[in-house]
């Protein structure tokens, strides 16, 4: 990843202004540690913080067409550009970035491009010769991005929060798969496949073209000019991008370089779930793996830095996020700058344990579509964040454009989670996998349940965060959140203490709205909730309304890994918890 | 490096206050990047942001004794860990790290074992038995030490000013060569060698004993678990330091798991003499060579983020930092944490300029002491911190503890500079070097005549830094200087530009006082005004005195600087050169 941050028309172009961009710009150096380019036209600013991946030698930013009049800062990657590239044969590349292609696609077909890009990215695009500017982000906002109004009448993009929370009179998150025009003075959304509708689709399930599809998905994010691994919590999702990765690396143009080894990554208390899982995926793969151990106290002291770096509030997130925010740190020290990851699949294929209680195909469907549209809010958010905070990059294949096309055209009812047919959670992809010629994944592991939340890491890690913030948060403090923050008022104490928290790096109104809140059992959309009777009525934060539901549902299906009341009680507490009442 | 943050006897040990340690101690991050520790003993605190040179995998830190009662943070490299782990067979060691021994060495020695280390190195140690404590510096203070004073009676110690400044009443530079001992109350210095005395050495001069001296100190300098590379200007210092690590690389456990192939790194603007002597000296002993250019604009954008990095408003510093700084980052960015490099020749040797002009050895050596004495406050200060904003490490053989001694012992009559015996500055360094069937280096590169100032990086660097203060300096603005900097008060406009956004990080007094001032002429001590009549008659402190003397000498030499003016602060000291024959060097008297 890499930082980018933009500010036009600030009236001011002084040199105190350029020292307060490049200030502002260094709040963003984490995410490109590598180098940094500013440049300046008139009143217009355009910063860049490098992460290198592709073409670290001559591939600094921001980035021009031929004849400079173009000026491109951008933070992402263009999976395609080599197509695309071949496209513009008429063009003149300076560098061999992946991004350079933007300048020269607006170059040959203006405004209208953004969709020829595969991969993720959020731009800023100036144009000099008429001062007009572009911004733009992915389609599912697998990169953040923000846009404000600075009372001077600029206007600032930035891919984090804390580049311009401060200089920026209002600001929000730049909705995913939209273009800003300064020309045309709003935002358009480009993004328009087939699913955003959210109309039921008909494409009956075909587990082959299913298969190729996530592995094209893969293979296309092997592209990369430094070390790079997996993120393996043992889980389906990704143990199946390890398994892909695997199974392709040894083609691809990264195995010349940096050996056809594949390094894999997992994080945990000591003696946790996913320990034992990943290894044992690990030991299946071959891969070269590397367990981190953190401890309680050690989380508990990165939570400031971890709200401060991933922006928000949201309860689940926080706690997902900070053995994430850990691990990060390490895999960087051990100079690996990329990490796949598997974010997106439980939104795809509905593998939140509360689908289970989807009452039909089309509401199944149609929570799936709401999911995927709010990603960005949370595991894209997370999984940026937390590992841009010590400059590594992860790619996500399950948000794939072509791959979710493919996903988000199936049949809905080929997804229903169907005991009676001995179809569990997420099943149309485990059975996509489920090769006895030349298997991806030993069987019990490709249909293992799923470990819902933060339990993973290890089952005290929640109770000890709860257990912390008990302490710091007195009942009368919880009493009177209501009137402190009207806005999503924290219903628990582990939520107000994360609120103060952030608060104190984010004290704006706008900074707060970035955030979503509403209700949710066991990270459902509110929608969702109206799915039972016994939810609905009973919105109580911990999502505790779930657990007669979840306990009978779930008893049987997940092997005892631990004892019934602990599994769900932590299950249901590590949810996304309620907001708002 | 590392970063380390202590905070000893505060009397408060809520969570507040811990938080507010771990906020301070990652404002050390940059120093650390690997991973943090904070160890809470009551109200005692040890944090520590860790660089993993040595034993990535288990060397976290804070680092223990056996039954965890002694509780060490450390910044550093101890080069003589393996001896010092045998000689200490009852004791049981948890990490493989190289600062493992520290805490077993207080065990067994009590607080008298520091001069035991061999490396560069900050640490504190407390003994949670007795809640006593001690902190040390490294005998030159390669590594960046701070110790400051809290109105609740605390005491604080940090790698950098930015972790102690905002909560301390009172704050200094911890002396190099110190100890600090809670027990004893109070500062003491461990480090005691002959020549700290200034008495005139009388050992004569043998090559082969400097060469073999100076060779183990760069070896020694080999111990490393990760990718490592040479800062190479092309100078004499720098070069010498990548020929014996090319030459001795091959053998060592280093080049088993990195390759025996040397990286070396160089800086400079497009086109600029650093990078053509760089590249020479690379070609000739077939290193991976990596130039960086960056531009006189990258440079000033740099300068407030090198300023907040460095801690610093001598403006010599400033310059010769912003360069290192945008290297390193790019080091970093190439996966290399720890590089070597050649500071402290010029102060051991007398290679600076102006000690041409020293009256008779006894001034040139003592000189020389005094400059190996400052120079925490200048060079190291900059290679220390330059890098470690990147997270990158500097290695410095120059002050290998033994080397100093060998150098310093020698009678400094054989340290003169003699034009007339072909004896140019820094003589007795490359003579040492002069190997007939086994060159290090070409002669011609071996006894190439050091450039001055900042110059090697390009022309117009300081160039440029005067004309971007002058644009946003004013004469108003200088005239109320002394009554607004009352101490070390800027005479130019660059120094006023970096004085202002110093004294914005860095606001309290206590800030301004660990940055040395006074009257210097070329980079001299206040002392050696007294050499020349001329200087010490016209204490200008922009050196504009010594220009004169200077000016006819180099003129001739130098390529042209803008406006005729030689840097007129200081002249900088960072080792560089132009390819200008000895003997074409005359001082004119």
């Amino acid at each position: 990843m890499c930082g980018i941050l933009a500010v036009f028309g600030c009236i001011d172009n002084s040199q105190a202004k350029r020292s307060r961009i490049i200030e502002l710009s260094r709040r963003l150096r984490h995410r490109g540690p590598d180098w940094s380019g500013l440049h300046c036209h008139q009143d217009c600013y355009l910063a860049h913080q490098r992460l290198a991946i592709i073409d670290p030698t001559s591939g600094d930013q921001p980035l021009y067409n031929e004849d400079k009049t173009i000026i491109v800062t951008v933070n992402g990657e263009i999976y395609n550009h080599k197509a695309l590239r071949e496209k513009l044969k008429s063009h003149q590349f300076r560098t061999g970035s992946d991004c350079e292609v933007i300048a020269h696609l607006y170059e040959e077909y203006g405004e209208d491009f953004v969709d020829m890009l595969d991969g993720m990215f959020s731009f800023v695009l100036l144009d000099t010769r008429d001062k007009s500017f572009i911004a733009a982000r992915d389609a599912i906002g697998i990169t953040p991005l923000y846009m404000g109004w600075g009372l001077d009448g600029s206007v600032w993009f930035a891919s984090e929060m804390k580049a311009l929370s401060d200089d920026c009179e209002r600001f929000m998150s730049f909705p995913p798969g939209h273009v800003y025009s300064s020309k045309r003075g709003g935002l358009q959304r480009w993004y328009n496949p087939a699913w955003y509708s959210e109309q039921i689709p008909t494409t009956p399930y075909d587990s082959l073209v299913l298969r190729k599809a996530f592995e094209k998905a893969v293979v296309k994010r092997l592209m990369t000019d430094v070390p790079f691994g997996v993120l393996l919590s043992g889980g389906l999702d990704s143990s199946l991008v390890a398994a892909v990765a695997c199974r392709y690396l040894s083609e691809s143009e990264a195995a010349c370089q940096w050996g056809s080894q594949l390094h894999t990554f997992c994080i945990g208390l000591k003696g946790s779930p996913d320990l034992k899982a990943a290894r044992e995926v690990a030991d299946y793969l071959g891969t070269r793996h590397h367990e981190f151990h953190f401890t309680v106290q050690e989380g508990i002291d990165a939570l400031e830095e971890v709200i401060y770096h991933v922006e928000t509030y949201d309860v689940t997130t926080i706690r997902a996020s900070t053995p994430m925010f850990l691990m990060s740190r390490k895999i960087k020290s051990l100079g690996v700058k990329m990490v796949l990851s598997g974010e997106g699949s439980d939104e795809i294929f509905g593998g939140y344990l509360y689908f289970h209680k989807a009452p039909n195909k089309e509401e199944f469907h149609q929570e799936t579509c709401r999911k995927i549209k709010a990603l960005h809010l949370y595991d894209c958010l997370r999984a940026n964040k937390s590992t841009s905070a010590w400059g590594v990059e992860a790619r996500v294949p399950f948000l794939d454009k072509e791959f979710i096309n493919v996903a988000m055209g199936i049949d809905p009812e080929w997804k229903m989670v169907r005991p009676d047919l001995g179809r569990i959670e997420k099943w149309v992809l485990r059975y996509a996998f489920d090769d006895d010629q030349n298997p991806y994944l030993p069987k019990h592991i490709l249909y293992r349940q799923k470990e819902q939340f933060s339990d993973g890491v290890g089952y005290s890690w929640i109770d000890s965060l709860r257990d912390h913030a008990n302490q710091q948060v007195t009942d009368t403090m919880l009493a009177n959140a209501s009137f402190i923050y009207p806005e999503n008022t924290p219903t628990t104490k582990e939520g107000y203490y994360y609120r103060a928290i952030f608060e104190k790096f984010f004290p704006k109104n706008a900074a707060r709205s970035t955030v979503p809140g509403g209700p949710s059992v066991a990270c459902s959309t509110a929608k969702a909730v109206e799915w039972d009777a016994a939810w609905s009525k009973n919105l109580d934060p911990s999502g505790r309304a779930a657990l007669g539901v979840h306990l009978a549902a779930y008893e049987d299906a997940k092997e005892s890994k631990m004892t019934a009341s602990e599994t769900s009680l932590q299950k249901l507490q590590a949810e996304k918890t309620t907001v708002a009442v | 490096m590392c970063g380390i943050l202590a905070v000893l006897g505060c009397s408060d040990d809520s969570q507040a206050k811990r938080v507010r340690v771990l906020e301070l101690s990652r404002r050390l991050k940059h120093r650390g990047p690997d991973w943090s520790g904070l160890y809470q003993h009551g109200d005692f605190y040890l944090a520590h942001q860790r660089l993993a040179i040595i034993d990535p995998a288990s060397g976290d830190q804070p680092l223990f004794n056996e039954d965890k009662r002694i509780v060490v943070t450390v910044n550093g490299e101890i080069y003589n860990h393996e001896q010092l782990r045998k000689s200490l067979p009852n004791h049981k060691f948890r990490t493989g790290s190289d600062c493992d021994v520290i805490a077993h060495l207080y065990e067994e020695h009590g607080e008298n074992f520091v001069d035991m280390l061999d490396g560069m190195f900050s640490f504190v140690l407390l003994d949670t038995r007795d809640n006593s404590f001690i902190v040390a510096r490294d005998a030159i203070g390669i590594t960046s030490l701070y110790i400051g004073w809290g109105l609740d009676g605390s005491v604080w110690i940090s790698s950098e000013l930015k972790g102690l400044h905002d909560d301390c009443e009172h704050f200094e530079v911890f002396p190099p060569g110190h100890l600090y001992s809670s027990k004893n109350g109070g500062l003491r210095r461990w480090y005691n060698p002959p020549w700290f005395s200034e008495a005139i050495p009388s050992t004569p001069y043998e090559p082969l004993v400097l060469r073999r001296a100076f060779e183990n100190a760069v070896i020694k300098r080999l111990m490393t678990d990760v990718p490592f590379g040479v800062l190479l200007s092309g100078g004499l210092d720098s070069s010498l330091v990548a020929a014996i690590t090319a030459r001795y690389l091959a053998g060592t456990k280093a080049a088993k798991q990195w390759g025996a192939q040397l990286h070396s790194f160089c800086v400079g603007l497009e086109g600029s003499p650093d990078l053509k002597a760089a590249k020479e000296v690379s070609d000739y002993l077939g290193t991976v060579h990596h130039e960086f250019h960056f531009t006189v604009q990258d440079g000033i954008d740099a300068i407030e983020d090198v300023i907040h990095h460095i801690e610093t408003y001598d403006v010599t510093t400033i310059r010769a930092s912003t360069p290192m700084f945008l290297m390193s980052r790019k080091i970093k960015s190439l996966g290399v944490k720890m590089v070597i490099s050649g500071e402290g020749s010029d102060e051991i040797f007398g290679g600076y300029l102006y000690f041409h002009k020293a009256p008779n050895k006894e001034e040139f050596h003592r000189e020389t002491c005094r400059k190996i004495k400052a120079l925490h406050q200048y060079d190291c200060l900059r290679a220390n911190k330059a890098t470690s904003a990147w997270g990158v490490e500097a290695r410095v053989p120059f002050l290998d503890k033994e080397f100093i001694n060998v150098a310093m012992s020698i009678d400094p009559e054989s340290k003169m500079i003699k034009p007339g015996e072909g004896r140019i500055e820094k003589w007795i360094l490359r003579r040492a070097f002069d190997d007939e069937e086994h060159p290090y280096l070409p002669k011609h590169i071996l006894y190439r005549q050091k450039e001055q100032f900042s110059d090697g990086v390009g022309y117009s660097w300081i160039d440029g830094l005067k004309a971007h203060a002058e644009l946003h300096v004013t004469d108003k603005m200088m005239l109320n200087a002394e009554h607004i900097f009352p101490h070390n008060t800027p005479t130019t406009k660059e120094a006023y530009y970096y004085r202002t956004i110093f004294e914005r990080s860095f606001p309290q007094n206590s800030a301004s006082l660990t940055v040395p001032g006074g009257a210097s002429v070329a980079c001299s001590t206040a002392k050696a005004i007294e050499w020349d009549a001329s200087w010490s008659k016209n204490l200008d402190p922009s050196g504009r005195a010594a220009v004169g003397v200077h000016n006819s000498a180099y003129e001739e030499l130098l390529p042209p600087v803008a406006n005729g003016n030689l840097a007129p602060t200081m002249i900088d000291d960072v080792p560089r050169m132009v390819g200008i024959p000895a003997k074409e060097l005359t001082i004119q008297s």
